[in-house]
């Protein structure tokens, strides 16, 4: 018995050398250097479902001598979690990085990081090709383009028609735009549909109040990069818009992408949700088959539009073939394939031919009863202005200061004081 | 063997002393083997950890003097600046507490749960492995598994755990808002998780106890109680201290489960004010959401204090707790 | 020796048969334990939409085998497990070998420093890794490990918890006197270790074997840092699952019920080897 546990044993510690020794023999074979033949492998990371695969396929097949690698992460925040400690660590970034926008404020304007796509793309790219707001946010202050826009998230309001009804509230196409013209218009229906149902009117203060700081010129920092969430009233008159018609029941208390928020749509615990494009397969997916044809979507938003996500490619400085990369990002960000993606996975484009293709235009979401989702997005995309100036650290304050704090409001903290957590929280951030 | 004898060449001078025999090569090779073989055996370790744990450890300490954010390329020298800021920090001292309430909340009762299981465990069963697989699954499942099913138990308003004190006539329970209720659910989550490793471990060592002991106990006339805590007690008493000290390091550095818990999915905030957050996630939050990497490194290096500190303490504790008097520690 | 009847020898010694009510205590806590596994393969069973129901299902349903088979679709998965398999694999045997040779070291050789060295070891327990990700990962790509497995086994060839754990338990069962018998019998120190040491240890580094097999298996932050989705273990694949804004619970209960089984079968395998240990340890005295 002893012999033979002592062959085992031995026969064991064997074995894991000779795989400790085949593992460290492998990372010959994995550098990325050219085999020699002119040979490029670049390699893109993406996040969620940017709808690439097939796009990088066709990309290989027209040029021969790149091969590409695409790393997928599940979801953002893992996936920028790794980004962050590569750049950190100056090493492991894949060619082509994509970015998000709220994470994009904080590498714009550390030119070490990222390469100038004006620089080093291709030169028939040109600012125009984008919406105006999307190539800005995408720029840094001393106009170096750090990303290549890719997807939107255009704004509009989805409302659920039957919950409306019950409600006795009119649903016919007038009188919803005329409920969702503006804030306060948008609030006194709310305040009318809680009255007749004693049910929620959206799922969550900060919903709303992302919606209305995204309207903002500025975003929590003014252009100079100092932090205007005392300095600017607007900020605050929002906070107590959305807080008071909060505290008279139009919240749901639900926080977004939650396993309840997900709950709440089975339970019709909203009977209104800002939409951006993206949102609509959430919908579908969490209020499921039993309530399609309830949900609508209407261009109407109060003030107008806005935008809520959306992404960029970026080519970081630790590129080894850099034009290469900034060539596939071009590619990939142009009209053609960002419609295609967008028939894959539904990720709204932001070029400007893009929003004109026949494709686009024609397509239709019969969850949402036939609506033609492209077309209203597209008009939604076109209705925001400007780019919204984002300083340094404005997605973090979103997150974590202003976010949780309506959140602490809605579990029973009073208005004011939840302001001021935000407040010392945004502080905290910025200094 | 013959010797030659012979005649000392001086009267009157003492010889002198016979050195140390000449040792042969053989004895050398087995006299540097007990003298330097010690060092061998555990220079592994210290090696894996000098790379792994120590340059880590040293670069924080180094970054903790700076004031230097994640994607800079360099810091400002601020010597203490980062320590000083810290003592008035709220949001630190918040998640201090936190992380002391949550540590007294998951390790004091399971300890006290493991060796109860493992005496129970102690005795003859059917199927012995069957139910130490069942103790040991909730370890195996994987975090991802742990964080979707508490979150959902946990819901303040769809979550089974509400539900249940509902049927009871009790009020639902806002398990992320309310700071006294998520140290709780998130002290249930470790419990949950570590209880049954612990117990194992307790088990293992009362299996070593040979029986002759308990024999002799039986014969002096001493009651089951008295047994178990005169006799089984203090010979536990090296693991217990392996599981207090365990627990208390791992206790007090709980990062999956306050994370996990939050209603935001992949937050860092530990509930709307901080309710839950721990140190840990508080220096996660710091270094790789708010990106202030040299604070950060001030708040690791002031946990590792900290643990050092109640580690030491609840070790002394241990050890007088479960203690006979003299004891053959060599 | 007075008589001492044997019931009541059983009774003394942790021999007596359990209880009724010891049944019954084990059983309460193996419901709480095994519950939330339980559920999880219950949503692998059937689909999201139960996790909304205010009165939610209690019977499996019989969706499990369709959802594993969209795990394989979307994610490496047999090429995840592979991996998570030799890293946790290598990892094990690495970490028992120099654990139990480092135990013996400070729990039965005398050398200069050896009290101080031994709680240098406990201290680094102490050290929260989440900081060090970053240091750690510039220390890997200087070594050109980044997105290969040696990254996540060396990192882990040997560990506090291992050391700490492996002296404990040497201190408590291997005597001096057998390692001076095995001295005097003409061993080498490295003889001793295997012939006398490793021996009585069994046991405990079974214990030790598999429970850094598991956490190993289990080991989420790191992997995730350092390697990528090309060359995962399965904790990485399993969050690969979770793409997109919404997330399909039962496929990724799914994943995580797999995940499990793997496991599953080393403790029931390895299982009965510690139970035989554990028994002959006792008996040994």
């Amino acid at each position: 018995m002893r012999r033979n546990q002592r062959r085992a044993l031995a026969g064991a510690i064997a074995l894991a050398t000779a795989v400790g020794l085949t593992a460290c023999g492998d990372s010959g074979a994995s550098d990325d250097s050219g085999s020699g033949s002119g040979q490029i492998e670049l390699s893109i990371g993406t996040f969620t479902e940017f709808g690439y695969e097939d796009l990088l396929k066709e990309y290989e097949a027209t040029h021969s001598n790149i091969k590409i690698t695409h790393h997928k992460t599940g979801q953002g925040g893992p996936y920028h979690q790794q980004l962050l400690t590569k750049l950190a660590s100056n090493a492991g970034l894949e060619d082509v990085v994509a970015i998000e926008e709220g994470h994009l404020s904080d590498v714009l304007d550390k030119p070490h990081l990222f390469n100038n796509l004006t620089e080093i793309g291709p030169k028939d790219v040109k600012p125009d090709r984008w919406l105006d707001w999307k190539y800005q946010a995408g720029t840094s202050k001393d106009g170096a383009l750090v990303g290549y826009g890719t997807d939107i998230g255009p704004l509009a309001m989805c409302y659920r028609k039957d919950l409306l009804e019950a409600a006795k509230m009119p649903t016919d196409e007038a009188s919803v735009k005329a409920m969702f013209e503006s804030w306060d218009s948008y609030f006194a229906a709310g305040d009318q549909y809680v009255q007749a149902t004693g049910k929620a009117w959206f799922d969550s203060d900060s919903q709303i109040f992302n919606a209305m700081q995204n309207q903002l010129d500025e975003g929590y920092l003014t252009k100079d990069d100092k932090l205007a969430i005392e300095s600017n009233k607007d900020i605050k008159s929002n906070w107590d818009q959305v807080t008071a018609a909060g505290g008279r029941g139009q919240t749901a208390k639900l926080v977004a992408f939650s396993p309840e928020w997900n709950a709440g749509f089975k339970q019709g615990a909203f009977a209104t949700k800002t939409c951006p494009s993206w949102m609509l397969g959430v919908v579908k997916e969490q209020a499921g088959p039993e309530n399609a044809g309830k949900w609508a979507v209407t261009d109407a938003f109060p003030n107008g539009g806005g935008n809520w996500g959306g992404s960029y490619l970026a080519v970081p400085k630790q590129s080894k073939h850099p034009k290469e990369a900034a060539e596939l990002a071009a590619w990939l960000t142009a009209p053609e394939q960002q419609v295609k993606a967008f028939e894959k996975t539904g990720n709204f484009p932001s070029q400007v031919e893009a929003l004109d293709s026949p494709e686009l235009l024609a397509f239709t979401n019969d969850y949402f009863g036939d609506t033609k989702v492209g077309e209203l997005f597209a008009a939604q995309a076109r209705k925001v202005g400007k780019a919204q100036y984002k300083g340094p650290g404005d997605g973090k304050i979103q997150e974590n200061a202003t976010s949780p704090a309506l959140q602490a409001v809605e579990q029973g903290k009073s208005p004011e004081e939840g302001w001021q957590q935000a407040v010392d929280a945004a502080k905290k951030i910025v200094k | 063997m013959t010797t030659v004898t012979r005649r000392a060449p001086h009267q009157g001078v003492a010889p002198a002393p016979p050195g140390p025999p000449k040792l042969t090569f053989r004895q050398r090779l087995s006299v540097a083997d007990v003298k330097w073989s010690p060092y061998l055996y555990i220079a592994p370790f210290f090696v894996v950890f000098g790379v792994v744990g120590l340059f880590p450890l040293l670069y924080t300490s180094y970054l903790s003097l700076f004031d230097r954010d994640l994607l800079d390329l360099e810091g400002t020298f601020i010597g203490l600046g980062n320590y000083t800021e810290l003592l008035r920090d709220s949001q630190f001292w918040t998640a201090l507490t936190n992380t002391l309430s949550i540590f007294v909340l998951s390790t004091g009762p399971q300890i006290v749960v493991a060796v109860g299981l493992a005496a129970l465990l102690n005795t003859r069963l059917r199927a012995p492995t069957g139910w130490r697989v069942g103790i040991l699954l909730p370890y195996v499942v994987s975090l991802v598994a742990v964080g979707i099913i508490f979150a959902n138990l946990f819901g303040p308003n769809y979550g089974l755990v509400n539900s249940v004190l509902e049927i009871f006539g009790i009020d639902r329970i806002d398990w992320q808002g309310n700071r006294f209720f998520s140290h709780l659910a998130i002290a249930t989550m470790v419990n949950w998780r570590w209880t049954g490793y612990n117990a194992l471990i307790v088990l293992a060592a009362m299996k070593a106890i040979p029986k002759e002991i308990h024999e002799a106990a039986l014969i002096d006339g001493a009651s089951a109680a008295r047994r178990f805590f005169s006799v089984t007690l203090p010979l536990l008493r090296p693991t217990l201290i392996f599981v207090v000290v365990t627990s208390t390091i791992g206790g007090l550095q709980i990062f999956t489960e306050p994370k996990l818990f939050d209603a935001m999915p992949g937050s860092n905030n530990g509930g709307s004010s901080n309710q839950f957050q721990t140190i840990t996630l508080y220096m996660y939050q710091t270094a790789f959401e708010t990106q202030h990497l040299g604070y950060a490194s001030a708040i690791a290096w002031v946990l590792f204090l900290v643990i050092i500190v109640i580690a030491i303490v609840n070790f002394l504790l241990t050890r007088r707790l479960a203690s006979t008097g003299a004891e053959d520690d060599r | 020796m007075i008589a001492i009847p044997a019931v009541v020898r059983r009774r003394a010694t942790g021999d007596k048969r359990a209880s009724f009510w010891v049944y019954g205590l084990l059983i309460a806590f193996l419901l709480g334990s095994v519950f939330p596994f339980f559920w999880s393969f219950l949503v692998a069973s059937r689909d999201s939409s139960m996790l909304t129901e205010r009165v939610p299902p209690l019977l499996p349903g019989g969706n499990f085998l369709s959802n594993a088979v969209r795990v394989f679709d979307s994610v490496p998965f047999w090429k995840a497990l592979g991996n998570s398999i030799v890293v946790s694999g290598a990892v094990t045997l690495t970490t028992v070998l120099f654990s139990t040779l480092a135990g013996f070291a400070f729990a039965r050789l005398r050398f200069r420093g050896r009290n101080g060295l031994f709680l240098f070891v406990v201290a680094t327990l102490a050290v929260p890794t989440q900081l060090g990700i970053i240091p750690l990962y510039m220390a890997m790509s200087e070594f050109g490990w980044a997105g290969e497995l040696q990254a996540v086994i060396v990192p882990n060839l040997v560990t506090a918890i291992g050391v700490f754990w492996m002296r404990q338990y040497t201190a408590q069962v291997v005597p001096y006197e057998l390692i001076e018998a095995a001295r005097v019998d003409g061993c080498s120190m490295i003889r001793v270790y295997w012939h006398v040491c490793l021996p009585a240890v069994r046991p405990a580094a079974a214990f030790l074997g598999m429970f850094t097999f598991m956490t190993s298996w289990n080991d989420f932050l790191w992997p995730l840092v350092v390697l990528n989705a090309e060359n995962p273990t399965v904790q990485i694949a399993l969050e690969r699952l979770q793409s997109g804004y919404y997330v399909d619970y039962s496929l990724v209960l799914a994943g995580t019920t797999l995940a499990t089984i793997p496991i599953l079968i080393v403790f029931v395998v390895l299982g009965r080897q510690i139970v035989a240990g554990i028994m002959q340890g006792a008996v040994k005295g």
